[in-house]
């Protein structure tokens, strides 16, 4: 059984009149606990088939299953299921810069339905696992590139999802914030036993994943 | 900022305005009642009612429980001069010999309220008019015409001391009123002893049923007598009063709803500013319901803050321009000379709902726009 499952995806886009086929026919299958990375160079569409796969944009053709129902971004359940079952690690970090740290972590635990105190306690020992204890309460802009990102992982986790979602989450940093970012979320994989989908430019890194694929003219291919 | 300023001022100008109309309409009416019998009984064939007629009037309408005084009297129109100008005025007669209560002893304002013969009681107006004050003599003219001498008319009249002034506050009375004895009315007039009217108060709780209660004392009475309720005469106007007062409202709830255009434009430009948190509560799963409760209750919040906070302004406000001195109300023209304020709480309450129900349309008009916010536009651009 599939956690993540996609097939036949295709999404193309009209651009100055010409039609740009992004995704031709991609298929993926992600396995529980499992961790893939998806890399390509700029502008080939992973961006576009991670935000397919977390119902946040509509592939033109294809099925999307999330633990074996189908799902897409139009259906009324899909802000439940973005709530309960992925988690989102963007490039940027998307922090709401009115929040602090462990308000933004215990943000969509909120949004679930739970009550604050028990939100931010649980924000509380997420971000104190990822060695942010001591930024529980700086705002966005008073944190560093790293813990930025750090924050968004526990944002990510904190509904204990099947499946995170990462954009190229170390993108924006410098090699050492981003070594630690990659090594925090392996760790989190073996711990959590989260899959994690993760899309990234950067090859040397996307190894550590247990899959790697490659996104080229569309085509989504094993390497 | 300046979207709770709008609501601050429109609401406050919109409070001030509904307080001061209500102030002139409880004044207004307080002043008519106050200066006016609430019932007044007259024969109807007859300028005159004998005292023994009275009498028995009296005891039948004291009957009434509605009733809280009554009292006889005799009404002319006379004039008044102080030699050299001449104004016209009402005399009213009463008994002061302590039968019957004398019920404007509370508007006399200078002077004595019981007076002698000899002595009058003059409106505050009339005495201004002819440089009068306690103290002073006063010629009061009858022109009786049924008195014509070979030179012409020949009027009846007689110079009184001054006793007291009479402000009752609503300028036809102050500026017309004379009160004298029975016994120098008699002799003014050259009448027999006799009264003109009975003026009946009725309590408190039972003005506004003057009406019913006039036409139970005229089916008791009989037809020979006619009884008028006192909104045979000043219902019209308090009516006007109370239409112009609800139409000032109206134009100023205007002022609220262009207060409100500036909350359409304030939130959607917070909605513009605040489209990359919109989109993070999105992926994380907020549903549209969800976000545009949270920028309604924080907006809202603020709407109904200055809503309150434009009240209390609105309230000092009106307490500020009644007590001003720089500015009278013409009472020649407006019945009253003064500018009162009446905070009445059901009207800040109808003031609240109307600016609470404009605001909070206004708040969700641009909060549309939330539904139409695509995620996938916002992170692209961002």
């Amino acid at each position: 059984m599939f956690c993540l499952a996609a097939y036949n995806l295709t999404k193309s886009y009209i651009d100055s009149d010409q039609s740009i086929h992004v995704l031709s026919d991609a298929n993926l299958e992600v396995r529980e606990a499992e961790m893939i990375s998806i890399t390509g160079q700029s502008g080939c569409g992973k961006s576009t088939l991670l935000h397919i796969l977390g119902l946040l944009d509509t592939p033109d053709t294809g099925r999307v299953l999330i633990g074996g129902r189908e799902v897409h971004s139009g259906m009324p359940e899909a802000p439940m299921i973005r709530n309960k079952d992925l988690g989102f690690v963007f490039q940027f970090h998307y922090l709401v810069e009115d929040l602090t740290a462990c308000e933004n972590v215990a943000l969509p635990m909120i949004i679930a339905g739970n009550n604050s105190t028990d939100s931010l306690k649980r924000a509380t020992e997420l971000l104190s696992s990822l060695g942010l204890e001591d930024r529980l309460n700086r705002y966005a802009n008073q944190l560093s590139g790293g813990e930025q990102q750090r924050v968004s992982l526990a944002r990510a986790l904190i509904n204990s999802p099947k499946i995170v979602l990462a954009d190229e989450p170390t993108g924006n940093l410098d090699p050492q914030h981003s070594a630690e970012v990659w090594q925090m979320i392996l760790n989190l994989n073996k711990e959590h036993g989260q899959a994690f989908v993760i899309v990234t430019h950067d090859t040397d890194s996307a190894r550590l994943a247990s899959q790697t694929y490659n996104l080229a003219q569309g085509k989504l291919s094993l390497c | 900022m300046f979207m709770i300023l709008g609501i601050v001022l429109s609401v406050s100008i919109l409070s001030a305005g509904l307080n001061l109309f209500q102030g002139y309409e409880t004044s207004l009416k307080e002043v008519l009642l106050g200066s006016f019998p609430h019932i007044t009984i007259q024969d109807a064939d007859s300028d005159y009612l004998s005292i023994d007629r009275v009498k028995t009037l009296i005891s039948q309408i004291s009957k009434n429980p509605a009733v809280e005084t009554i009292t006889p009297s005799i009404s002319y129109s006379v004039m008044a001069s102080n030699g050299s100008r001449i104004r016209g005025a009402s005399l009213n007669a009463y008994d002061f010999s302590g039968k019957f209560p004398f019920p404007y002893a509370k508007y006399i304002k200078d002077g004595k309220s019981t007076i002698s013969t000899g002595e009058i009681i003059v409106g505050k107006y009339l005495a201004k008019e002819l440089g009068k004050k306690t103290g002073d003599e006063l010629k009061v003219i009858y022109p009786q015409l049924d008195r014509i001498s070979a030179l012409g008319l020949y009027p009846s009249e007689r110079s009184y001391r001054i006793a007291g002034i009479y402000s009752s506050g609503f300028y036809e009375s102050d500026r017309s009123q004379i009160i004298c004895t029975l016994s120098d009315a008699e002799t003014l007039l050259n009448i027999n002893p006799s009264f003109a009217k009975l003026e009946i108060r009725l309590h408190s709780k039972s003005i506004n049923a003057a009406t019913t209660i006039a036409t139970e004392l005229q089916q008791a009475l009989g037809m020979d007598l006619a009884v008028y309720p006192w909104t045979m005469f000043s219902a019209g106007l308090l009516r006007l009063v109370a239409m112009e007062k609800w139409l000032i409202f109206i134009i100023f709830c205007f002022l609220v709803l262009i207060a409100g255009i500036n909350v359409i434009s304030a939130v959607t430009t917070i909605i513009l500013d605040k489209k990359n948190e919109i989109a993070v509560l999105k992926t994380l799963g907020a549903t549209n319901a969800s976000i545009k409760k949270l920028f309604a209750y924080q907006v809202g919040l603020a709407g109904i803050c200055a809503i309150l906070a434009g009240q209390g302004l609105g309230a000092l406000l009106s307490l500020f321009v009644e007590n001003q001195g720089w500015y009278r109300l013409k009472g020649d023209v407006y019945f009253i000379d003064s500018l009162n304020a009446a905070i009445y709480p059901i009207n800040q309450v109808i003031v609240f709902i109307v600016a609470a129900c404009l605001v909070s349309v206004c708040i969700h008009y641009p909060l549309r726009q939330i539904d139409k916010l695509q995620i996938i536009e916002l992170l692209r651009n961002s």
